[in-house]
């Protein structure tokens, strides 16, 4: 492993921030917010650049780089607090449909994602809990097919994706069926980030064909995985809008002034601003790192998803409290920027397990090698 | 987890742990404890010495100063391996770390001879005078004075926080020798030997102990040194203390990464032992301390990934900041999650290891009150978070 970019990949981090500085700026974001607009045209625009595609695999249509390239762009969008449907779409949709589809299913549905195509994963029950084991969706044989009754809760961009993929239960373990949209009843729910769609998606005894069942070999695992990467993109998304918010607060303190001089001078003021960048670069090599697991098939990722995840959770407790704090009166105007980032940043740490779960799998995994260093040899990757 | 290298730093990597697996002490040999950090014991002289003469004391260093030309890759697995090991290649470790690379970095070849060859075969120890009573973090505030007259200087003034210098032959003192420049231009370093008259070393008891004597105040009572003494250009000590800290910095953090997975190891198991492992808060602070522990490391590579390509590693700023705090948080929370059992601290905590200075047999509590050496000492936390803010995030200097 080398936890450094490349220069394709540094290249492809410079790009995707040009682009979106430019796509995606404040006030469009703004537009999102406060419902003047959809973000079906950036949408259209992420589309054209073959970003959804980038981590499918090229015999399925895609551009066939790695889970790092992926990840780079989805941090670059929450750096700008993407209002699309793309980290449901490639983070969420596309790595289920990878894992546990056959080859026919993975041509057909990532070759849809790489056309434009959106799709989500429906798989948390009320509570928020996301257990594979215990999906709130239940499947039965019927006839040919299947019938899928239940409701799956906090379905990110379940009110828009094309495509759900929704993990059930079914008599023989957990199964994966593919369903569109226009077959379930969805209903938005309030979020006090208005630019992430939240949903509550109904199966009301849905009936579907075998062919929308995902066939490939083991599904458990294929959804185990796909689960890690879901929270591994949500993690990166997050490291991406804490940069933002410590980005943001670095230039204001730079520039206001008080007493005669730049409040950046003050030593209060500096000791708030490392100690986010400290836990905004905590939070980014854990993700790189757990984008690297991803990449080159280690079998620490599991635990490297959940390190990526607690690190982003403590990263937007800091962000979301320095920034607000050294904004001052400014910072508690709605007309202010900051809070359009932060929202996503603090949105980001009640999906897919908090820090504090988080921080638990972590703890459970690396007792029970006996201590980190063993957990990385015994589990890591042996060479790049 | 370990970065892999090319074929020719592993094959390096190998040689070396073959060679240490054959060469290193063993825990009979070594009965005998260093009582500073610049006492020592004769195996641990003799240890120092094997390494030297094998080239794998410094193996960045021309073989005359015990290395073999090795490059940063090699230097850094060299520094891993005996980091993972726990061992220590000096029982000096400031004269390894500091004293020797600014011997060599600012020295004329008769000073290299003279001074730093010796000091890193193990024939003789040094200590670092930088700190005084009123230089602390401030450290181009200090008055320790020297006046050259004819062939010598005549120094006078006090330092403070001198470890291990009742041990050591010599100390690299900085002194002010331009009492009337800007302070960080009227600084030189000196080679002070410390058997010359008008020198005297008392030392105290760390926090830790009343016996725990390694920090020495240090007072210089007209002392003669000789001109020849003086490292690098007259009122140039500046440069010389920056450059000597920022040797020790450069993997440094590879020692904090090690005490985290030390730890992790050892808490995991003394959890076991005491029932802790269903304690949701235990189990909280352990997996923080684990993620701590994996972004040091994958932060510290990446520092070591820039350097090896020649960019600029902004990293590196917050390696020292973050794993000192990271392992004072370690052990302050084994140290409450332990409850009464901590208040006996004559429980080891680990393993001892016999070629290690750091002192594993000790409870939580000393070992959480030595955890402030490394958020006081080579710049205190706030120093660094100062350093940062304004030459990494671009804040303005207050």
């Amino acid at each position: 492993m080398d936890f450094e970019l490349d220069d394709d990949q540094r290249e492809l981090q410079a790009a995707a921030a040009d682009i979106l500085t430019k796509e995606c700026p404040p006030a469009y974001l703004r537009g999102v917010v406060e419902g003047d607009h959809e973000a079906e045209d950036l949408w259209t625009t992420l589309c054209g650049l073959d970003w959804p595609g980038l981590a499918i695999p090229e015999e399925d249509g895609g551009l066939g780089t790695t889970a790092v390239e992926s990840a780079i762009v989805v941090e670059e969008l929450g750096y700008v607090g993407d209002p699309t449907p793309f980290l449901a779409t490639t983070t969420q949709f596309a790595p289920l449909v990878r894992r546990c589809a056959t080859a026919a299913q993975r041509k057909r549905l990532l070759g849809a994602v790489v056309a434009g195509g959106s799709g989500t994963v429906a798989i948390a029950d009320h509570t928020g809990a996301w257990d594979p084991g215990a999906p709130p969706i239940g499947a039965t044989r019927s006839g040919d097919g299947w019938t899928l009754s239940g409701s799956a809760s906090f379905v990110v961009d379940g009110d828009r994706a094309e495509e759900i993929a929704v993990v059930a239960r079914a008599d023989t373990g957990p199964e994966v069926f593919i369903v569109p949209a226009a077959e379930v009843t969805t209903e938005r729910a309030t979020s006090f980030d208005p630019a992430l769609h939240v949903a509550t998606v109904t199966f009301d005894g849905v009936t579907v064909d075998d062919d929308h069942r995902l066939g490939g070999d083991d599904v458990a695992a294929g959804v185990a995985a796909a689960l890690d990467e879901a929270t591994i993109g949500l993690a990166t998304h997050m490291a991406g809008s804490c940069r933002r918010g410590l980005d943001m607060a670095l230039e204001y303190v730079r520039e206001r002034e008080q007493f005669g001089v730049p409040i950046g001078s003050f030593q209060a003021v500096k000791h708030k601003a490392v100690d986010m960048y400290v836990a905004v670069e905590r939070a980014g090599a854990l993700a790189l790192f757990a984008a690297l697991t991803v990449a080159e098939d280690d079998d620490r990722r599991s635990v490297a998803a959940s390190m990526a995840k607690a690190a982003a959770g403590d990263a937007q407790r800091i962000v979301v409290e320095h920034a607000i704090q050294l904004f001052g009166g400014i910072g508690f105007t709605w007309e202010n920027d900051l809070h359009l980032y932060l929202r996503r940043a603090k949105a980001g740490e009640l999906l897919f397990g908090g820090a504090a779960e988080h921080r638990a799998r972590v703890a459970r995994a690396v007792q029970a090698s006996g201590g980190l260093e063993h957990w990385n040899d015994e589990r890591g990757a042996a060479s790049a | 987890m370990r970065l892999s290298f090319d074929d020719s730093t592993e094959a390096f990597r190998q040689e070396f742990v073959a060679w240490l697996e054959a060469n290193a002490p063993s825990a009979s040999a070594t009965t005998e404890r260093p009582r500073s950090t610049a006492h020592l014991p004769e195996w641990a002289r003799e240890w120092q010495r094997t390494l030297f003469d094998a080239g794998w004391l410094v193996p960045g260093n021309p073989p005359e100063f015990g290395g073999r030309n090795a490059g940063l890759l090699e230097q850094f697995v060299h520094r891993e391996e005996l980091s993972r090991r726990e061992v220590t290649p000096s029982f000096n470790p400031q004269g390894l770390g500091i004293i020797a690379p600014s011997l060599l970095s600012f020295g004329t070849d008769e000073q290299k001879q003279r001074w730093a060859a010796p000091l890193l075969r193990g024939d003789l120890t040094a200590a670092l005078g930088m700190s005084e009573p009123g230089a602390g973090s401030d450290l181009a505030g200090l008055r320790t004075r020297a006046v050259l007259d004819g062939d010598r200087f005549i120094v006078n003034g006090q330092k403070v926080w001198t470890s291990g210098a009742h041990d050591a032959d010599f100390i690299l003192a900085f002194v002010r020798t331009d009492p009337d420049a800007p302070k960080h231009k009227g600084i030189s370093a000196l080679v002070v030997p410390t058997d010359l008259p008008g020198l005297t070393r008392r030392p105290f008891g760390s926090i830790v102990a009343q016996d725990d004597l390694d920090f020495n105040e240090v007072f210089f009572d007209d002392v003669a040194v000789p001109a020849e003494n003086l490292l690098g250009d007259l009122h140039q000590g500046w440069s010389v203390a920056t450059g000597s800290l920022g040797h020790e910095r450069a993997m440094l953090w590879l020692d904090y990464s090690e005490m985290l997975d030390r730890f992790s190891a050892n808490f995991g198991r003394t959890m076991r032992e005491r029932d802790l492992d269903d304690d949701p808060l235990v189990a909280d602070w352990y997996g923080g301390i684990a993620i701590d522990a994996q972004a040091l490391k994958l932060l510290g590579y990446r520092t070591l990934a820039k350097t090896q390509r020649g960019m600029s590693a902004t990293e590196q700023s917050i390696l020292k900041l973050f794993g000192s705090e990271a392992v004072q948080r370690a052990n302050r929370e084994a140290v409450e999650a332990l409850g009464p059992a901590a208040l006996d601290h004559s429980v080891p905590t680990g393993t001892a290891s016999h070629l290690q200075l750091d002192a594993h047999s000790e409870g939580w509590f000393n070992r959480y009150l030595r955890s402030f050496s490394g958020t006081i000492a080579g710049g205190t936390s706030e120093i660094q978070r100062n350093i940062v803010a304004e030459r990494v995030l671009g804040l303005p200097r207050s």
